[in-house]
């Protein structure tokens, strides 16, 4: 299914493609070369190219399971990106206040900091679902736009300001800084180029570590029970003795620690400093897409997040090879959205495609969805 | 008739620093190589109606003067400048071009990297992440004086009040910038600065719609200057600036456009200030063809023609052209110097 | 310059109403949209992207037939085609709502940049001449009433539209026989099958209807209060509106208090060449508030019973 909403996606690019006039297969072949490193024709570095998809693959890993639990529980966390930024925020703030401190000490401190500031702004939402109802859609919509002014706010002219008119803040120290997997250094040559470029560093293991965590957390703890439990029937979670809201909060902070952690690393392992680029950041969306196309499962979300990592590489050799706009990679996420949320795939095979006539089954990859109007959402008796 | 002839003559200077940027060597001296150029734009994308647009125009120019080969990568957000200057770089190009001042660190870095490729960046250095300049001998910085094409339209807007021939003749003039960062903060000093030694009682109002892509915003801002009494404004936004000109047309007042010649974006621009973003591109590609390729510093200013500015859709009366020759005159021979930092 | 004192001055100005109106439309259309299409039970969250479509194609149409009418018209046709393409996925294959309208807003991103690449090349755009813009229009009599004629009757026309759209909305959702089905298809969906009304016609139409309006809001962006099409330019208004939509409580008068309220911070901080306002505090605003009135310390805000619910016919 998933293979299938992939193709389905690029089939459809690749008509908008043939209709607007540019040529469908070398788009493509840019993708290959830029994403994989594979029938490069124009002297990319197939190691680089690689490299580079491992940099973008590790924060959508980590985003990506911070949208998979919750959906588990049948909760929709589309604030990935505001608990990424604040875990930057919090990464920076302390890698720049105790930038002397030596590795062994600051480098805990700034990822399990990041943690704690992602957990807290999803936090915000789960305590405002559990306890009045509010959709988490909603809360934490508003809560990744606050998250982008308040990045804007610390580096244009705020307290994290480099200097005057810098837009970006302060460099972490080198103690808070996640190595590189190859040696930092100009001088050694490694796959015919210099060891520095390639910028694959051990937030990696952070990454697959945290899609083990997801699964164990989730299939072999008590708590991972109740999570699905939550999902499947929130009425008879209850029944069975499970504290909905306990859960619902409980969920939502897990899920921000793995996003503020995703946002840590990216400053430890590769930023170093916040930067504007922050202001328009969409790791945390893509990871909704990540989520979905995984089936919420580890190995899925890994495989998901290689593909858009992959996507978001070859866009770029996609314009400079193919002379196509690398804005096609946006279409192409936007399709493959689409068809696993509505299962064409699955509705062309069926031959069914329309209307009361469809079979009436909802599409069992998803959770059941998550409608506005929960049972948390119902005033209690007494109180309207 | 006088605004014609005038444009006329942009036009010839136009050529004229074309002509000398080329520098002769367009005839075909060393036809045997095709160099390689690739131009990295910031995340305002291609279509910014503004410096990476500007930047294009001078690697098109480029390729029809030369034999080049050029090759342009549009970041889609940050995370791509390195990505992309490396690409260029491993590929041997042999002048990979930054646009903009938010991949200075990008460029500093990359640079380092591959010491044997030639690096230019348009409105920064390379550098650290301190924001030092780390001073390579591969990397060429493009600077320009914005706050000398600031003063120029300064002194237009603030001629135009003191003699009455604004629109409401108030002494009030705006400026609209986009957020309060350098490049656009000199080009309002040198505005400010001008339009008060012009007019000594003039009032100059500045804001910043903390935007660039969003023209409601500019032009919520302009509005606000208008009912404030300002006849004359300058936007200094980019895409979000078009908004500000709008705005004056719909008002009946006059607008200043920014960067490139904006007379077209409406009927109220009565002037441009031109930032050569276009000249520098090509003269950064033009030095690598000729084998001058020159590390440091380039500053593109009034004086060298890498900063000016365009009368558009106005009647240029003939003090005010002469006023205009006077000040330009005086800058070039360094006589007036606008300052970097809006003034009180 | 700055001071409490300043902005109590500016509260008095007729040009801050005006300003704080015109801003407060642009985000109302939309936000009526919302209302409209959540109110048949079907949650909306692409009005970014319908609203960015309409400004792309209300510019490529106006360039092309330098006709504004025309150009707006195809603008609402394109808002209501992401519209259909967000029914079709989300009402006819029943995908989950969200994720078809964060799907719609990527879509729209992407494909509007991409095709401004391939139509226009790596050029400018263009710019609408100013007398192909939707026109700013004074009503007579009616703009000499001091103040309020400034602010209400000296506007652009789309402003006037949007008025009588509101007021239209209501009176259909809550006085009308078809306002009725809506609102019972939003709430209860099988009863409303049951009692013979087409559940998908009428929520195919809600959100069909939120598409068309926010094609307009694009296109009053893009061909009215400037005239060219720069990428995103929307900025996260499709979003804003969202939040009047809920702030408001998903009743149309309710969202427009909303947009007045989010409109009116835009105006003030417009002014910000007089008053010093922090630009942070006031973008921040329209999201703090939402997150207020959602903490339930502003009443409840209570959605649709069905909203968000894909329909299954038969079951219960």
């Amino acid at each position: 299914m998933p293979v299938g909403s992939v193709l389905f996606a690029f089939v459809i690019g690749a008509l908008i493609c043939v209709v607007t006039g540019a040529n469908p297969i070398a788009a493509y072949a840019g993708l290959v070369c830029g994403g994989l490193g594979i029938g490069c024709t124009q002297g990319e570095n197939p190691a680089l190219q690689i490299s580079n998809t491992i940099v973008f693959f590790i924060p959508l890993v980590t985003t990506g399971v911070a949208v998979a639990l919750p959906f588990r529980a049948g909760l929709f966390n589309i604030g990935a990106e505001g608990q990424l930024l604040a875990g930057s925020v919090a990464c920076c703030a302390i890698g720049i206040k105790f930038a002397d401190l030596p590795a062994p000490i600051l480098l805990p401190m700034v990822l399990v900091g990041g943690m704690a500031a992602g957990a807290i702004w999803a936090g915000i939402a789960g305590v405002l679902k559990a306890t009045v109802g509010a959709h988490e859609v909603v809360t934490t919509i508003m809560l990744n736009y606050v998250a982008q002014w308040l990045v804007r706010f610390l580096i244009v002219g705020g307290p994290l300001e480099l200097a005057p008119g810098t837009s970006k803040s302060h460099p972490i120290g080198a103690g808070a800084q996640l190595p590189t997997l190859l040696p930092a250094d100009n001088s050694v040559i490694i796959f015919g180029l210099p060891a520095s470029v390639f910028r694959v560093h051990s937030g990696l293991f952070i990454a697959l570590v945290a899609a083990a965590v997801f699964a164990f957390l989730l299939w072999r703890t008590a708590f991972g029970y109740e999570i699905r439990a939550v999902g499947q029937s929130q009425k008879a979670a209850r029944y069975a003795g499970v504290s909905v809201r306990r859960t619902i909060v409980l969920t939502m902070l897990i899920a921000g620690a793995f996003s503020g952690l995703a946002g840590a690393v990216q400053i430890a392992g590769v930023d170093h400093n916040l930067t504007d680029k922050f202001f328009n950041d969409t790791t945390g969306f893509d990871a909704i897409a990540v989520a979905l196309l995984g089936l919420g499962s580890a190995v899925g979300i890994v495989l998901a997040a290689l593909l858009f990592g992959a996507l978001h590489t070859g866009g770029a050799i996609m314009q400079s090879d193919a002379g196509i706009s690398s804005n096609l990679v946006l279409v192409l996420q936007a399709l493959i959205l689409f068809s696993i949320a509505a299962n064409f795939v699955g509705a062309i095979r069926r031959g069914l495609p329309f209307g009361r006539r469809a079979s009436p089954e909802l599409p069992t990859e998803l959770p059941p969805a998550a409608g506005l109007m929960t049972e948390a959402a119902v005033p209690p008796p007494g109180k309207t | 008739m006088g605004h014609k002839r005038l444009r006329f003559l942009g036009v010839v200077a136009a050529a004229m620093v074309f002509t000398l940027a080329c520098g002769g060597t367009t005839g075909g001296g060393t036809p045997t190589k095709t160099y390689k150029i690739g131009l990295v734009t910031d995340i305002g994308g291609l279509n910014d109606k503004s410096f990476n647009h500007l930047a294009d125009v001078g690697l098109e120019k480029a390729k029809t003067d030369f034999k080049i080969q050029a090759d342009v990568k549009e970041s889609k957000s940050g995370d791509d400048y390195v990505p992309n200057l490396t690409d260029f770089a491993t590929k041997n190009y042999d002048l990979v071009i930054g646009v903009g001042f938010l991949m200075q660190e990008a460029v500093g870095t990359v640079s380092g990297q591959f010491p044997n490729i030639h690096f230019a960046i348009i409105d920064g250095a390379g550098t650290d992440s301190k924001g030092t300049d780390l001073k390579h001998s591969n990397v060429q910085s493009l600077f320009f004086k914005e706050q000398d094409a600031g003063a120029m339209v300064g002194v237009i807007a603030g001629w135009l009040e003191k003699n009455g021939k604004a629109k409401k003749n108030k002494h009030v003039v705006g400026a609209v910038g986009g957020i309060s960062i350098p490049p656009v903060n000199h080009y309002i000093a040198g505005y400010k600065w001008a339009a008060k030694m012009e007019d000594p009682s003039i009032q100059v109002l500045v804001g910043y719609s903390n935007n660039f892509t969003d023209p409601a915003k500019c032009a919520g801002v302009a509005t606000s200057q208008i009912n404030q009494g300002a006849d004359v404004l300058f936007q200094v936004a980019g895409g979000c600036g078009l908004g500000v000109l709008q705005s004056a047309g719909k008002a009946g007042v006059y607008s200043i456009g920014v960067d490139a010649d904006q007379k077209d974006a409406d009927p109220s621009v009565i002037a441009s200030a031109l930032k050569k973003v276009d000249v520098a591109t090509y003269t950064a590609i033009k030095n690598v063809v000729n084998n001058q390729f020159q590390a440091g510093a380039l500053t593109f200013e009034i004086k060298n023609g890498g900063a000016g500015y365009s009368v558009d859709n106005l009647d240029l009366p003939a003090e005010l052209k002469a006023e205009l020759d006077k000040i330009e005159g005086q800058i070039k021979s360094g006589a007036l110097t606008p300052p970097a930092d809006i003034p009180a | 310059m700055s001071g409490v004192g300043d902005i109590v001055h500016l509260l008095f100005t007729a040009n801050l109403w005006q300003a704080t109106l015109a801003a407060a439309v642009l985000l109302l259309l939309p936000a009526l949209g919302g209302v409209i299409s959540e109110r048949s039970g079907v949650v909306n969250i692409a009005m970014e992207g319908m609203m960015l479509t309409g400004a792309f194609f209300a510019v490529v149409a106006d360039l092309a037939w330098h006709n504004p009418w025309l150009a707006t018209l195809v603008a609402i046709v394109a808002g209501g085609l992401m519209a259909t393409i967000h029914a079709v996925v989300s009402i006819q294959f029943r995908a989950d709502q969200i994720v078809s309208g964060i799907a719609i807003n990527i879509f729209a991103a992407g494909l509007t940049v991409f095709l401004v690449n391939r139509i226009y090349g790596l050029q400018d755009v263009g710019h609408v001449g100013p007398n192909e813009l939707l026109p700013y229009v004074d009503i007579p009599a009616l703009d000499q009433i001091p103040f309020f004629g400034q602010v209400v009757f000296d506007q652009n026309i789309v402003v006037y539209i949007a008025l009588i759209l509101l007021v239209a909305t209501h009176i259909v959702l809550f006085r009308t026989r078809l306002g009725l089905r809506i609102r019972a298809v939003g709430e209860h969906p099988q009863a409303a099958d049951t009692a013979g009304l087409n559940v998908y016609v009428i929520r195919y139409s809600a959100v069909i209807t939120s598409g068309l309006l926010s094609g307009l809001s694009g296109a009053f962006l893009a061909i009215g209060i400037s005239n060219t099409f720069v990428p995103n330019m929307t900025d996260g208004r499709g979003y804003i509106a969202l939040a009047a939509m809920i702030f408001g409580k998903w009743t149309p008068f309710g969202a427009f208090i909303a947009c007045l309220i989010f409109g009116l911070g835009q105006a003030i901080y417009d002014n910000n060449s007089i008053i010093h306002v922090s630009p942070y505090l006031l973008s921040m605003l329209p999201y703090l508030l939402t997150l207020i009135v959602l903490a339930g310390l502003v009443g409840r805000a209570t959605p649709p019973a069905a909203d968000g619910l894909p329909y299954v016919p038969g079951s219960e």
